[in-house]
């Protein structure tokens, strides 16, 4: 209030002007402003005896009589006489009386900010009434003095009904007033008050600054005479109702559990969309608004806190209500942990933006149940893709050795879901936390790590668990391939997708750790030696120089048999395996340079070395099919899938 | 003999009979028996709710603290009866009529109570902006000396309970009931003035179009006591859970404001001449008539707190509406007691009503538990039952 006392010597007021200085009227303002005064001047009491102007209190020094009233009420010791009421206390309250009726007289949510000084002195002089009220009350009163206590009372509670009224009005009409603009009604004075230092504080929630001020200075008044609990009730029963409609605005529907769960999942999507959006706009917009409202009109900041701490559970109850629907389910698929951790991330953000206020306990704790059911519903989400992984049991080879689907499926999932890492890490520390030593711990993920699993990350953990899976899955379904080199080009071809994909995502990456490529890069390597053996072991042994000579001379029909079966071996490596497909393209290129440096080099020392031990014409031409340059081009026409398989390869390409 | 206390025993009990007892022979005899033993402790519970005086501020008939009672025997009630379904049902049962059809109906029906959990606890925080509301009137009527100004504030107060305790009604017939019965002290150009801390509490949760009414119709529909053969053993069991339900949530309605009551039924499928339901048809009769009695004035609510406040608050606003100072010795007297009255409401709603809010959720998440064990229960029968490929 003194803020607003102060920044009225500034305003310029016509209608006091007409009958009194400009100069009077400020030093009345600062007498009244200062109950200790003890100024007085007779000649002006007796001037403005019983004048009551419509407009205006004008009585200061009936003012000052009242003020010192007060103090000796609040100084007196002995309470048990009734004190003796000054003359002025009557003038005083017609005065106040008749205040009173103007205001009510105007409009709602106008009541107030036509003349800042008016206004200033009649909140100064319902403090005085309070005052009144609360030191009188103290003593044993005569019926005199109840008489005028009475009346203190009832003026008293005409003036607090009308603040609750305004208070009320203009804490909706502002709200409303965002979308018609200015709808309040603005005298030109008001200008002033636009430099007014709350100007910037208010903007935000549209509210005009000289609006909130004035609401403070009601919720200011009405504490003070003891009518807290109206304020409160007043003020949270607007803000309900403005937060609900900003929530039909915003596109919240209530609906009934029973509605919700005979929807489709694609509208549940949408839903779940939509409801996240409308809670981050709580989180992020509503709550801070909220907040900071509270603690512009409360002086207290208990009293802001309470208030504040009431709305966000009223709210958040009501946001609850889908989450909670959202659990009824069950048949929680794969496919909607990603939703399901939106939702996860999006409580946890209320919950922080609720603040640990203690007042919020019951709510935080609520928040909290709902948020664990959420995370554990993501948890058997996450758990069915490694029960898909145990349960694909198929029997039939991908053609070619390719990359199986379920590594796709598995390792793009993997993918997705690294992108929420940090949820995912919460939600399982949460799970295992709660659960304790149950059968949801990875095994052999403590083995290989010893006792160091409590440092690790839990999603981690779960995640090298599903990739294990997904490992000891792919090796049984190598199994089915019959040709031991297709084997290793299926294991190969699978390893290599996970590699890459884990090192295509950071996210991915820095979950599945060094270690892991190391060890996925080493059994690569493997494989890559085993399938070089398989197919290639027996196709140097052709070309070896060992057992062609016989006497130290070279046996033709031995060399003739090197050379027919070196033919047919590749022959048939050629129709075959160009058929086989190597999706990576790098991996490709490793392969068949591999092949190269060991096949073409032997092949072209052998030819050397031999051939011309073969007679020129035609035995060359029957025994020496291919010229080194022709196994390179051969070579390099491995893997690519041979015509049958060019559409299949497209296919997949596609679905990459 | 009732209480929570020999709950965890009684569990404890049929399941240590249980992993005696081989599942094949002696489980239907055993069965049974668990159900007698089940249905008595049913019928004493309701016994001990019915016994409740009518008129005692302390536990009343429908007060707060009853309430509360009846929410932990429904809890204890839950929490048996669903062990022993889970227990004693097998794939080959589950999947055979009649429980093939009675499961999924339990299911659908703990989701429409779902809904009437939201609805009460909604209609809780009314009671509390009520008590909120009482409280102002206590406090401006205890003020001495009473004068005209605390009158006013009283009235004020008083006048804005009646129209809370009213919201479930239509808007309208709210508007019409107020001007009629309480005329407001009309000062100069408060022609406008909305009634004080007017909210709309009820549709705050629930969706707009929604009926306790007809939720509860929903959920009367094929409960049924089994027959024949069906009679004892687990359809008989899903009866009883059904059957207290049911109860449970109809007596919620009747007692607390909920969004449309009006032609809420009295009928409920209560099976005469049964020994265990004695005590439960016996609440069913008292709670029935007595809302077909209120029902016709429109009230806030058969909680006896409400009931007591309503009555309290129509009586002081005509108090309050005739006052003038200094008043008559009777009336100050008269209004004296029931102010006290109305503090001691006040108080019981202070101690009670939040533990109340939380039980009904307690209520809610454990019927959302439960139903996911039973569907827990479908999924693995329906697994096992599954041909292996």
């Amino acid at each position: 209030m003194d803020k607003i006392l102060n920044s009225e010597k500034s305003g310029s007021f016509p209608r006091f002007g007409r009958r009194r200085g400009k100069y009077e009227l400020e030093t009345s303002s600062f007498r009244l402003e200062n109950v200790k005064a003890k100024e007085h001047d007779d000649d002006k009491v007796t001037g403005s005896n019983d004048i009551l102007l419509e407009h205006g209190l004008k009585h200061d020094q009936k003012l000052e009589q009242v003020d010192q009233f007060i103090e000796s009420l609040a100084a007196a010791r002995d309470k048990s006489m009734s004190p003796e009421i000054p003359d002025q206390m009557e003038v005083f309250l017609k005065m106040v009386n008749s205040r009173i009726a103007t205001y009510e007289m105007r409009e709602a949510s106008a009541k107030f900010g036509q003349n800042k000084v008016e206004d200033s002195l009649f909140f100064e002089a319902l403090t005085h009434l309070s005052k009144i009220v609360k030191y009188l009350g103290e003593f044993t009163l005569d019926s005199a003095t109840t008489g005028c206590f009475n009346r203190t009372k009832s003026i008293l509670q005409r003036a607090m009904s009308l603040l609750e009224t305004e208070f009320q009005a203009l804490l909706d009409n502002s709200k409303r007033s965002c979308n018609v603009d200015s709808k309040t009604p603005k005298s030109p004075k008001q200008s002033v008050f636009d430099s007014n230092q709350h100007k910037t504080e208010t903007e935000f929630l549209n509210f005009p600054p000289e609006s909130i001020a004035i609401v403070k200075q009601a919720a200011t008044a009405m504490i003070f005479a003891g009518y807290e609990a109206e304020c409160c009730i007043a003020y949270t029963a607007v803000r309900l109702n403005a937060l609900d409609a900003e929530f039909n605005k915003q596109g919240y529907k209530n609906f009934n559990m029973e509605d919700f769960q005979r929807m489709e999942w694609a509208s549940q999507e949408g839903e779940i969309d939509n409801w996240t959006r409308i809670v981050k706009y709580c989180t992020k917009n509503l709550f801070p608004i909220e907040r900071k409202l509270s603690n512009l009109i409360f002086e207290h900041s208990s009293t802001a806190q309470r208030m504040f701490c009431d709305l966000a559970t009223s709210l958040t109850i009501k946001l609850l209500s889908f989450p909670n629907a959202l659990l009824l389910f069950k048949q929680y698929s794969m496919e909607k942990l990603f939703k399901f951790l939106d939702i996860y991330e999006t409580l946890c953000d209320l919950i922080s933006g609720i603040g640990n206020d203690l007042s919020a306990k019951d709510l935080i704790h609520e928040t909290s149940v709902t948020r664990r059911r959420i995370g554990e519903a993501a948890v058997s989400m996450f758990c069915e893709l490694e029960d898909s992984i145990k349960n694909d049991n198929g029997r039939i080879p991908v053609a070619n050795g390719a990359v199986h689907p379920l590594t796709r499926y598995t390792m793009n999932y993997l993918k997705y879901a690294c992108e929420y890492k940090d949820t995912l890490e919460k939600v399982f520390r949460q799970h295992n936390e709660t659960e304790g030593s149950t059968k949801q711990q990875p095994k052999n993920a403590t083995d290989n790590n010893g006792e160091s699993t409590s440092n690790t990350s839990h999603f981690a953990t779960q995640l090298m668990l599903v990739m294990d899976l997904l490992d000891a899955n792919i090796d049984t379904k190598s199994n089915l391939y019959r040709d031991p080199s297709l084997r290793y080009i299926f294991l190969m071809n699978n390893g290599r997708y996970m590699l890459q994909k884990v090192k295509s995502s950071n996210d991915i990456y820095e979950v599945a750790g060094d270690d892991w490529l190391r060890k996925k890069s080493s059994d690569l390597m493997q494989y890559h030696k085993n399938y070089q053996r398989e197919t290639w072991g027996k196709v140097l042994q052709c070309m070896s120089h060992e057992g062609l000579q016989v006497n130290g001379k070279v046996s033709k029909s031995t060399l003739k048999e090197r050379f027919k079966s070196f033919n047919a071996m590749f022959e048939e490596i050629r129709k075959t395996q160009s058929a086989w497909i190597v999706s990576d393209e790098q991996l490709k290129s490793e392969l068949r340079v591999s092949i190269s440096a060991v096949v073409i080099p032997a092949y072209r020392s052998f030819l050397a070395r031999f051939g011309s031990h073969l007679n020129k014409g035609k035995q060359q031409e029957k025994y020496i099919k291919y010229q080194p340059e022709d196994i390179e081009v051969v070579i390099d026409e491995l893997f690519e899938g041979t015509a049958a398989s060019i559409g299949r390869r497209r296919l997949m390409h596609l679905s990459q | 003999m009732t209480g929570t206390d020999n709950q965890s025993s009684f569990l404890g009990r049929i399941s240590i009979r249980r992993n005696q007892v081989n599942a094949m022979d002696g489980s239907h005899e055993q069965e049974i028996e668990d159900l007698d033993v089940f249905q008595k402790q049913v019928s004493d519970r309701f016994a001990d709710l019915l016994s409740a005086p009518d008129d005692s501020p302390a536990d009343a008939f429908l007060s707060i603290s009853w309430i509360r009672k009846l929410l932990d025997v429904f809890l204890s009630c839950e929490a048996e009866s669903k062990g022993m379904l889970l227990m004693g049902c097998d794939a080959a049962q589950i999947s055979k009529s009649p429980l093939d059809r009675l499961i999924p109906e339990i299911l659908d029906r703990v989701v429409k109570a779902l809904d009437i959990c939201n609805a009460v606890a909604n209609g809780l925080e009314l009671v509390r902006h009520c008590q909120r509301l009482a409280e102002i009137a206590v406090l401006a009527l205890e003020q001495k000396p009473f004068g005209e100004g605390p009158a006013r504030r009283a009235k004020k107060a008083l006048v804005s309970l009646m129209l809370a305790m009213h919201l479930d009604d239509k808007e309208s017939s709210v508007q019409k009931t107020t001007e009629r019965s309480w005329s407001f002290g009309r000062r100069g150009g408060n022609k406008d003035r909305p009634p004080f801390g007017h909210y709309k509490s009820l549709s705050w949760q629930v969706a707009k179009n929604w009926s306790a009414a007809k939720q509860i119709h929903a959920m009367t529909m094929n409960v049924v006591p089994p027959r024949g053969p069906e009679a004892s053993g687990l359809p008989s069991l899903v009866f009883i859970m059904n059957l207290i339900m049911v109860f449970v949530m109809w007596v919620l309605i009747t007692a607390i404001p909920c969004q449309e009551r009006n032609g809420l039924t009295t009928h409920l499928p209560i099976p005469k001449n049964v020994n265990w339901t004695q005590s439960l048809a016996g609440l069913h009769d008292k709670i029935g008539d007595e809302w077909k009695k209120k029902e016709k004035k429109g009230m806030a609510g058969l909680l006896f707190e409400l009931q007591k406040m309503e009555k309290l608050g129509q009586s002081l606003i005509e108090f309050t509406d005739s006052f003038q100072y200094p008043g008559e010795k009777d009336k100050a007297e008269e209004a004296a007691k029931q102010v006290a009255e109305l503090a001691e409401v006040c108080r019981r709603m202070e101690e009670g009503l939040v533990p109340l809010q939380m039980l009904t959720r307690e209520v809610f998440h454990r019927l959302v538990k439960s139903r996911n064990e039973i569907l827990d229960l479908l999924d693995q029968t329906a697994k096992s039952s599954s041909p292996v490929v």
